[in-house]
């Protein structure tokens, strides 16, 4: 079988000849020690004040914007296919460069949504970009924003089209890249607005948030439909629904506000004639049924590190939903030994490979995730992934 | 025999409806009720206590948690003019803050809310805090404890050196130190000489209620 074979059996619930693999790579600092790449001081770039007003006008130019973006993904397809991975999450993303006098650099990058992203270095100077805070925190702004931004939107589905198809021309033949909507329409509804406003918004303002997610939920349909013009027939979709120790809203309230949008998105992915994948980080016990209610073919993370257990969850939804992950990022995956990733890939193999329906993946992604351990994972897939899976 | 406005006020706390607890909290202060302010501030108190233990055994979820803590934030600013200080007494100061190269603040938010409730005078640092602002804060304020938030894996080893400056500027002894957020544990609290891991915002206020009760 070949990676595609390999991964849409599984994804059918059937055995493939071996456990499929799947990577999360996309970070900078990952990227980089694979392909032997030396960081770029991006960052102190910026600081210069004549090259720092250059470079926000080029990154504000869509053309180069999206090729860095595209080379940073094509960077991480090339890791991926190095280490031997069947397939790899691919996301496209439109942010624009901003002075900015709150961020510590003096500059931040906003997106579509209505959220800012701090600008940052990471451990070895690449630059690194992380969600800080909203820019709606009333109704009105969040109104004035969404309704400024319409070609902001229009550009940022264009470019999810362009940059998966391109991705899949490109790397098609080598690994199955698996298109990822993100962020979804619950990190899109709260995280513009805050955590905290959210949460007044929805005993206070209950018709707000219904418009609100409404609206996030048509525009990731779209978000979704320019994913899939790549032709692959997984796509993957997600938000993080769930904390350390449970999921972070009530799950009936999930269902209340959520529910129909999910059913949605899922028959929308299915008219298609795709599969959906749903990813959350946290403790998602308690939203596992409804995933199989909304129509999710499968779920991808499964954190550890809020008590996620890869046995527990097979028993749980059965054959329902296809399992992608889990193994652990927090200590596994930076520093555990040979020995420790080869035991965890038996174990995760054994608790839901058999009947297919089971792809190996890490939990997560972050610069500190090893390529080493990586390449260890992948070698104990195909040392102990073999169909038929031995008991 | 129970007083009618302290049984509303805790029961609309409960139910989550902010409007009717701040109806209530404004009846005690015009002084309508016998009820005395104290007391209705201890009612809060002890109502978002039991809001808290409820998230701990799974009952109640973070957005609850989230709102509760805005309700007794809402219903302090009538009720009590020294406010930021939830309880009738002060616990004394805690400096908190997210470490450095981390944004996660969801969790450091909820602690910093429940912890002002509780009575703590809280020096909230804001995220990507530098070691260096920890330990300016630590000197500045002489706090009870400090507290840090860390949810990734790599910027665990800011919490190492963050104690290890304490040590060697000599203030260890002088402040306990408690960690909390996603990727820590007991084991990591125990590999950074940490004095305690909170796994949430409730155990973490419980044991700085202890240390405040040492100090
Ligand atoms: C007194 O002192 C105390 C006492 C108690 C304390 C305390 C201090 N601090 C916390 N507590 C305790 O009390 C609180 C209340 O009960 C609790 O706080 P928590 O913070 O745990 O709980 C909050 C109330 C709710 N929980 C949360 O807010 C975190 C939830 C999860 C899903 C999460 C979220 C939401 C986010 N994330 Co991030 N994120 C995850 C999280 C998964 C998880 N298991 O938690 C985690 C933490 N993220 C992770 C990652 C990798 C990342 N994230 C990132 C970004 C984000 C968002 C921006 C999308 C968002 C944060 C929004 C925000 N403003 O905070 C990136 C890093 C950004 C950065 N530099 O900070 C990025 C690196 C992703 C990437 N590759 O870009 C993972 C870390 C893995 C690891 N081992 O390192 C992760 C565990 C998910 C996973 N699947 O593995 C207790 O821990």
């Amino acid at each position: 079988m070949n990676f595609k074979e390999r991964i849409l059996t599984a994804m059918n619930h059937e055995e493939p000849d071996q456990v499929p693999v799947m990577g999360l790579i996309m970070d900078t600092a990952t990227v980089n020690h694979i392909l032997g790449k030396k960081p770029v001081d991006f960052v102190g770039m910026l600081q210069k004040p004549v090259v720092g007003t250059q470079i926000k006008s080029l990154l504000n130019t869509n053309r180069f914007w999206k090729r860095m973006y595209y080379d940073n993904f094509a960077g991480a397809l090339g890791s991926a296919i190095k280490l031997g991975f069947d397939a790899n999450w691919t996301i496209c993303t439109l942010m624009r460069l901003n002075r900015d006098s709150q961020a510590s650099l003096g500059w931040s990058w906003y997106d579509p949504y209505g959220r800012v992203w701090d600008l940052g270095r990471d451990a070895e100077g690449n630059l690194a970009v992380n969600y800080s805070r909203p820019l709606c925190d009333t109704e009105e702004k969040w109104e004035a924003w969404v309704a400024k931004r319409a070609s902001l939107f229009e550009t940022m589905i264009k470019n999810t089209a362009s940059f998966h198809k391109k991705l899949v021309e490109n790397y098609g033949a080598h690994i199955y890249s698996i298109g990822y909507a993100a962020p979804g329409i619950f990190e899109n509804s709260w995280q513009p607005i805050g955590f905290v406003n959210f949460t007044r918004f929805i005993y206070q303002k209950p018709e707000f948030v219904k418009r609100v997610i409404a609206f996030q939920t048509d525009l990731y349909i779209r978000n979704l439909d320019a994913v899939m013009q790549s032709g692959v027939e997984v796509v993957l979709g997600g938000d993080d629904l769930g904390q350390k120790t449970g999921p972070m809203v009530r799950p009936d309230v999930v269902e209340k506000l959520y529910g129909e949008s999910y059913r949605r998105v899922s028959d929308f992915v299915h008219q298609k004639k795709r599969k959906f994948v749903f990813h959350s980080c946290g403790n998602i016990y308690a939203l596992l049924d409804k995933f199989v209610e909304w129509g999710f073919d499968g779920i991808i993370t499964m954190e550890p590190t809020a008590g996620m257990d890869l046995g527990r969850v097979r028993e749980q939804v059965g054959h329902k939903l296809v399992l992608i992950g889990n193994l652990d990022v927090s200590y596994l995956m930076v520093s555990g030994t040979q020995q420790e990733v080869e035991d965890a890939v038996k174990k995760a193999i054994g608790d839901a490979a058999r009947g297919g329906g089971y792809i190996l993946s890490t939990s997560h992604s972050h610069p500190l995730v090893d390529p080493t351990r990586m390449q260890w994972m992948v070698e104990a897939a195909h040392k102990y992934g073999r169909y038929p899976i031995g008991n | 025999m129970p007083n009618v406005a302290l049984e509303e006020l805790k029961s609309s706390f409960l139910s989550l409806d902010m409007e009717a607890t701040l109806r209530v909290a404004n009846t005690v202060i015009r002084g309508d009720d016998k009820a005395t302010v104290k007391e209705a501030v201890d009612v809060v108190a002890q109502s978002l206590e039991i809001v808290g233990k409820r998230f701990q055994a799974g009952e109640w979820y973070l957005a609850e948690l989230v709102y509760a803590g805005e309700i007794a934030k809402e219903a302090m600013n009538i009720l009590s003019p020294l406010m930021q200080t939830g309880s009738s007494q002060s616990l004394g100061t805690i400096v908190i803050g997210t470490v450095a190269g981390d944004l996660h603040d969801l969790g450091k938010n909820i602690v910093v809310s429940y912890a002002r409730s509780a009575g703590f005078r809280v020096v909230d640092l804001g995220v990507d805090v530098l070691a260096q602002r920890f330990i300016g804060a630590v000197k500045e304020h002489k706090p009870v404890a400090l507290g840090m938030s860390c949810l990734l894996t790599s910027t665990e080893r800011e919490l190492a050196g963050v104690i290890e400056e304490l040590k060697s500027q000599k203030l260890r002894d002088r402040v306990k130190v408690i960690i909390g957020g996603a990727a820590l544990s007991e084991k990591v609290a125990y590999d950074v000489s940490a004095d305690a891991f909170a796994p949430d915002a409730i155990t973490g206020i419980d044991i700085m209620k202890k240390w405040s009760a040492s100090a």
